[in-house]
């Protein structure tokens, strides 16, 4: 009898949860290098509380389970910055970030350089290339990237000659959706994957990836759950009528 | 419901977005101003159902896992440093560099400012002076009654003194540059000073190696292209707009639920 209010709260509870996706992909719609989420479910098969000794035997319960979140690993449009060191990843590649808990990855490339020197992130993370933290002298300037990371700089006295500061490493992973969002634009690799380098992803020097939400499906999404939210909520004041009805009309003692 | 915090920090965001888009607009005449852009990152991520757990005791895993969002923070407003178009006006003392450097200024306390803003003037006692009437370093003094200043491409100044044919030389401006232009500290007046994240100045000489040269009778326009100001306008307006109705809807689900209670 409470089964279609168990029912219905399953399905409210993933729908909340669904909700807290959206709004966090829309609430990153601007945020350099961001992939979209997306909820998936999968149907959970109540084990208990059932009956199959009569005849016919109780039906099986269904209820919805969040199963996990899948990420959109689609490109996202590369916006035009001017800025000789921001980079956008053109392919499935990631760029190496040391954090004090150990390496991360990003596709976030708006990069800056520290008070030593070193290429970071926004954040003040170090990049590495093939050796280490890339460090340029106070008088490098004219800093160039090109498609494979490399990262030449023009040296004081030098004119046309460049010298290159190191290489950026750029890795993939066989299975990108086994990465963990780590917030800070970073993804953090589960024991056992392996990041491998990835010789086919290209950098675009001052360009930046942008976030690849997308407004419409994220309203139409915002619809579809709102909707289905007050339907649900319909279904089980429906069923709370039901009840009422039976009290009433069932347990009509006469005063 | 957290997505109506989540949607809060998207506005908030987008809002820092508008303001660093209008302060761009506000400077797109300023001399020598250099565009922000406002930077986000994602925030903490609740792992809910977390990626590699076992499922069994067979060894299966969880390929992908619950993990969902908390919202948006941004993480600074880098500036864009690239040179900024010249526009020519003919003042003796309307100077631009072309290139990387920054004219170097004394302030009232003592400590030097940094700035790319060169349309100085020339105080009562002849001093190369800013619009603020801070001197210009290395501190030259134009002798009244001269004639024909010329600032050339290297920052010498020259003037042609009274009862005299030939130029003489009263000194060469200093131009500093930086490690990482983006880190130095704006504080108004088209000044910027020196942090730990800009690295410490290097003082050079204009059309040096690495520093940029001195262009006389010109100023240097800032960076601001309105176009690409007025397309991130829009967007952060629309993101703005997408964010609310993250929170209507939020709300909307909330009344739902308590309209089950009657």
């Amino acid at each position: 009898m409470e089964n279609a209010l168990l029912v219905g709260l399953s399905r409210q509870m993933v729908l909340e949860r669904q909700m807290d996706v959206v709004a966090n992909n829309v609430a990153n719609m601007n945020t350099t290098g961001f992939k979209a989420d997306n909820a998936m479910f999968e149907e959970y098969l109540m084990p208990v509380a059932r009956e199959n000794r009569f005849q016919p035997a109780d039906r099986v319960l269904d209820m919805v389970n969040d199963r996990g979140t899948w990420r959109n690993m689609g490109a996202g449009p590369i916006q035009q910055t001017g800025n000789p060191l921001d980079v956008a990843l053109n392919g499935d590649g990631y760029l190496v970030v040391q954090t004090p808990a150990g390496e991360r990855y990003t596709r976030n490339g708006s990069l800056v350089i520290n008070g030593q020197g070193q290429l970071v992130t926004a954040d003040g993370q170090p990049v590495l290339g093939d050796n280490g933290p890339i460090v340029f002298q106070p008088t490098d300037h004219s800093v160039m990237i090109t498609p494979d990371g490399r990262v030449t700089v023009t040296e004081a006295g030098a004119t046309n000659t460049e010298s290159q500061r190191g290489q950026l490493r750029i890795v993939r992973f066989a299975a990108p959706q086994q990465l963990q969002k780590e917030g800070n634009n970073l993804y953090v690799a589960p024991a056992g994957v392996a990041a491998t380098p990835d010789p086919n992803t290209k950098l675009i020097q001052g360009s930046i990836e942008k976030s690849n939400v997308s407004g419409v499906v994220e309203i139409s999404r915002l619809i579809q759950i709102s909707r289905s939210y007050a339907q649900v909520a319909q279904l089980l004041s429906n069923q709370s009528d039901l009840h009422k009805n039976a009290i009433s009309q069932l347990a009509n003692v006469p005063t | 419901m957290r997505a109506l915090n989540t949607a809060a920090t998207g506005m908030m965001a987008q809002e820092l977005n508008v303001e660093v888009i209008a302060n761009n607009i506000a400077n797109m005449t300023t001399t020598g101003y250099k565009r922000q852009r406002a930077e986000f990152e994602d925030m903490l991520y609740e792992h809910v159902r977390r990626i590699g757990t076992q499922t069994s005791t067979q060894g299966n895993i969880l390929p992908v896992g619950v993990d969902i969002g908390s919202g948006v923070k941004t993480v600074g407003t880098p500036r864009i440093v690239t040179q900024g178009t010249l526009t020519q006006t003919g003042g003796k003392l309307d100077l631009a560099i072309q290139g990387d450097g920054y004219f170097k200024i004394q302030l009232p306390d003592g400590t030097f400012a940094y700035t790319r803003d060169g349309s100085f003037q020339m105080d009562a006692q002849g001093r190369i002076v800013t619009a603020q009437g801070n001197v210009v370093q290395p501190g030259i003094t134009i002798p009244a009654n001269s004639s024909a200043l010329t600032i050339n491409s290297q920052g010498q100044v020259s003037v042609i003194t009274q009862g005299s044919t030939n130029p003489t030389t009263l000194g060469q401006l200093t131009i500093t540059t930086f490690l990482n232009e983006p880190g130095l500290l704006p504080i108004g007046d088209n000044l910027f000073t020196e942090t730990p994240a800009s690295g410490p100045p290097t003082d050079g000489l204009a059309a040096t190696a690495g520093v940029g040269s001195i262009q006389q009778g010109n100023l240097e326009n800032s960076n601001v292209e309105p176009v690409t100001e007025i397309s991130n306008l829009i967007q952060a307006q629309r993101a703005y707009e997408m964010n609310s109705k993250v929170i209507t809807a939020a709300d909307q689900m909330l009344q739902t639920t308590s309209g089950l209670y009657r």
